[in-house]
């Protein structure tokens, strides 16, 4: 197969167009919460939160193979750790995120357990199970001292009247209204006597600082997923995945490896339940449609069509999902739907975003199976090939590869 | 080849997806259009004196303009004062966060948007604010509380001066201190919450629906009336906040009205299968009462079972009390004769009812809807019109202060508020009054449904014992 282009990996062109990439990259991070409204900074943060769960199950299901739909229990416990912490117990949010990690980690390494004797559509189920389960145990009445119950956790306290304390508790809120915020004084963000963010009761101001955090959590997240990718680990998942037995007989510790897998991921996955509860101000199975089975299934959804095996599936995947559901959100009545897709979508008299989603789905599910990366990476180097560096890469090795690049496919397994 | 024949067709519809998606699309928007035949609105000076008692259902009662001594906002705590302050000129812009995608939600809230936007364009053709142009614009939140906040930021981005009508106690409160730090009024939270009475840290917040704990008190005193002897009560409810607010009121007073309550049981808010498991327990005690708080579609289920189950035992006759958020004809309709004798409340009239229909006003409601082409005019829409309406009486109070139209005033005139709006029973005023009558609307009329004539029939005279 003839490309354009072909570029040498690790050549002065491929590392020009890796610092192309990452500078636009962080040329739109920075540009989101510094030029755009808090309207647009919100919906950022939706897609930055629901990536880095993506992402999360991705590690899992992607990479290992090991189905779950019940990652949104997962996203819940970090949404809980940071409802009970703050408004129980007045932790800093800050404190959270470790705490939210470990007790997920846990969980999850829990839920491996039957992981590591089951497969397929039994260990579908038996997520399925913790995901349906983990609301109802959190609206249980016997938790409710914990919990909140059917209410849920009022981790959002009054912010402008004279009282500073949760309604019918004595813990000051310390959590969601940051910073200290007597009647009338700017509530704020300070790092060393900076303040970044300025007054935090502008939505402008507050989008930014929220999308900061998610931005944080979702780099941690990829970063975190990229090394056990890359790692000794990762590729004993994808051994796992492709053949169990061989992976085996190759020496993978199927118990171990699972284990610690669905611990990170489950981990993970409750770094973006914290940032939900943080930024939504409340906790609750009703309140936080992410924690509950739905959002299992829309991260799956994401994965899927962003591209299950692939760092960078859940990235596009999120950001195109979120970006639909915006854009068809008012596409409700004849008048507001473009007129290219009236005839299609006019007759529900609802905003189709859901609809959009399975049509793209089975469209996906027959032309790229491997998702919108997995097409990439199949018809990419009609374009361009990068050719790959072989191992123990000298000289003699490249100039080889790059001779029988006209003659040789790209892998178009599992790794970036 | 084949392949990438595939590939092509579907590059270009993901390509064709996503220019439209990336077109200009206006928000839910609806300005001045041109008003259905033969629905002309009185004219405002027609109606009746406010200083008149509350009158029928005749038309819009205004009332007097809240008194100069009247409660009234602080808004030195507000993020941006001046903007607080600041004139509102030409056009008033009216955000709300609705649900109006995400399956279930949407379709049963749709009613209440259309009820909605329709009172906003009778308002403008009827220019019931002078040259003021209402634009209403609605975000979809798919009644998810994670997406209210973006879409309220949105709207703040455009310009948006007030909220009104955000459907759902999580997705309001999801946006309530965002609001109430930019000073910027939240009009009608369309639900029940006691939340919303909060004047002294929430004050930019106001209700639209009778708390939730008043209507708990409505049922315990009628159950008080029907068993003077005292009653044993089981109680069902929804596992949430709505549920829980209900229950916690109703377990508070129960003593004080003889009622001992001798079970419970729960459904999780997204269940949607039958509660056959919970309404055999309630059976197996064989209570007096049932005193039952679903929602939605888990109405029609609750209902069923529990005829099934007196069907099953006929010595057992309980008298059913359902909460009046299911008290839609819609639902009932759908439950047919199971939900025959079952006991409400409303403070609204019963549009469905032919002599109801009679009525001018209800007569006025009807055919401005089905000039739109909105046939469903039951009491979801009709929430969603009289929420519009409260506003807008609201806006016209502020206008005609001394401080003319702007936030402060707009959420001074709804804290010192009377008015009689079209679709409430003889003898409702929504009246609030600063830190003293936080609530809009606390007057409830018990009702008892006819599945026959899937009508009501009030039981008793409305209740007004809990206005403040």
């Amino acid at each position: 197969m003839k490309s354009f282009v072909t570029i040498k990996e690790g050549s002065a062109t491929h590392w020009a167009i890796r610092l192309v990439v990452a500078a636009a990259i962080v040329w739109l991070a920075i540009r989101i919460p510094t030029v755009w409204e808090a309207g647009t900074i919100s919906t950022a943060i939706d897609a930055l939160t629901l990536m880095a769960a993506a992402m999360a199950l991705n590690l899992v299901l992607g990479y290992a193979g090991q189905i779950s739909i019940g990652h949104s229990a997962f996203l819940g416990i970090g949404a809980y750790t940071t409802g009970i912490m703050v408004s129980r117990w007045g932790f800093s949010p800050w404190l959270t995120f470790p705490v939210a990690f470990a007790v997920s980690f846990l969980l999850g390494v829990i839920v491996s357990f039957p992981a590591a004797r089951i497969k397929g559509v039994y260990l579908a189920l038996v997520t399925l199970a913790l995901g349906l389960v983990f609301p109802q145990m959190m609206t249980w009445k016997k938790l409710a001292w914990l919990t909140g119950g059917g209410s849920g956790l009022p981790v959002s306290c009054p912010a402008t009247g004279v009282s500073r304390t949760c309604p019918g508790t004595e813990v000051p809120t310390t959590g969601f209204n940051i910073g200290p915020a007597a009647k009338g004084q700017m509530e704020t963000f300070e790092i060393f006597g900076w303040k970044p963010f300025g007054n935090l009761q502008r939505p402008d101001n507050k989008a930014a600082f929220y999308y900061w955090i998610a931005a944080i959590v979702a780099v941690v997240v990829y970063l975190c997923c990229r090394g056990v990718v890359k790692s000794r680990i990762g590729r004993s998942l994808i051994a796992i995945r492709d053949n169990e037995t061989a992976a085996a007989v190759m020496g993978v510790n199927l118990v171990s490896t699972k284990a610690f897998i669905f611990g990170i991921s489950a981990g993970l996955c409750a770094l973006p339940g914290c940032v939900k509860a943080i930024t939504t101000g409340g906790v609750s199975p009703e309140g936080l449609v992410s924690i509950t089975v739905l959002g299992a299934i829309t991260f799956l959804i994401v994965m899927v069509i962003g591209g299950a095996g692939s760092l960078w599936g859940p990235v596009i995947g999120a950001v195109l999902y979120v970006f639909i559901n915006d854009k068809t959100g008012t596409w409700d009545k004849d008048e507001k739907i473009p007129g290219l897709f009236r005839p299609l979508l006019s007759w529900a008299e609802v905003a189709p975003a859901d609809g959009i989603f399975a049509l793209l789905l089975i469209l996906l599910m027959f032309v790229a199976p491997r998702g919108l990366v997995g097409m990439w990476k199949q018809y990419s180097p009609l374009i361009v090939r990068v050719v790959p560096r072989p191992a123990g890469a000298g000289g003699a090795a490249i100039a080889l590869a790059t001779a029988s690049a006209d003659t040789t496919t790209t892998n178009e397994g599992d790794t970036q | 080849m084949k392949q990438r024949k595939r590939v092509l067709g579907a590059f270009i519809a993901a390509s064709a997806l996503f220019a439209a998606a990336c077109s200009d699309d206006d928000k839910s928007t609806t300005p001045a259009t041109e008003a259905p035949d033969g629905t002309d609105a009185p004219d405002a000076t027609d109606a009746p004196d406010g200083t008149d008692a509350p009158d029928t259902t005749d038309g819009p009662v205004e009332t007097d303009p809240p008194a100069a001594e009247g409660w009234a906002v602080d808004t030195s705590l507000c993020v941006d004062e001046a903007a607080a302050n600041a004139p509102i000129e030409g056009t008033i812009k009216i955000g709300s966060a609705m649900p109006l995608s995400g399956g279930a939600a949407a379709a049963a809230f749709a009613p209440v948007k259309d009820g909605f936007e329709a009172y906003i364009q009778y308002a403008n053709e009827n220019d019931i604010l002078g040259d003021m142009e209402i634009e209403i614009a609605i975000e979809d939140d798919q009644y998810n509380a994670e997406l209210t906040p973006g879409a309220v930021a949105t709207q703040l981005d455009a310009g948006a001066h007030i909220f009104s009508g955000i459907i759902g106690s999580a997705n309001n409160a999801a946006v309530r201190d965002t609001l109430n730090q930019n000073c910027v009024p939240q009009l009608a939270a369309l639900t029940g919450s006691p939340a919303w009475g909060d004047v002294a840290n929430y004050p930019w917040t106001t209700g639209e629906f009778v708390p939730y704990t008043i209507e708990s008190q409505v049922y315990a005193a009628q159950i008080a009336e029907l068993y003077p002897e005292g009653a044993t009560v089981s109680l069902f409810h929804v596992n949430n906040e709505f549920g829980q607010v209900y229950v916690d009121a109703f377990n508070e007073i129960a003593g004080d009205y003889g009622i001992e309550i001798i079970g419970e049981e729960t459904i999780e808010a997204a269940e949607q299968a039958p509660p056959t498991a919970q309404i055999t327990n309630i059976a197996a005690a064989k209570p007096d009462v049932i005193m039952a708080v679903p929602l939605g579609a888990q109405c029609i289920g609750f209902l069923t079972e529990v005829a099934n189950a007196k069907a099953a035992d006929p010595s057992w006759t309980p008298a059913v009390f359902l909460t009046n958020t299911c008290a839609s004809s819609l639902i009932l309709g759908a439950a047919g004769a199971a939900a025959d004798g079952l006991y409400t409340s409303s403070n609204g009239v019963d549009i469905m009812d032919p002599a109801v229909q009679d009525i001018p006003a209800v007569a006025e409601y009807i055919a401005y809807m089905e000039g739109l082409g909105k046939s469903d005019i039951a009491t979801t829409a009709g929430a969603g019109w009289t929420a519009a309406e409260v506003t807008v009486a609201i806006l016209k109070q502020a206008m005609e202060s001394p401080e003319g139209l702007t936030r402060a005033s707009i959420i001074n005139a709804a804290r010192n508020f009377e008015y009689v709006p079209m679709l409430v029973v003889d003898g409702v005023t929504f009246t609030m009054n600063g830190e003293t009558d936080p609530y809009i609307a606390q007057s409830l009329v018990v009702r008892q449904y006819d599945a026959e004539s899937a009508t009501f029939t009030d039981v008793g005279e409305l209740i007004t014992d809990f206005e403040s």
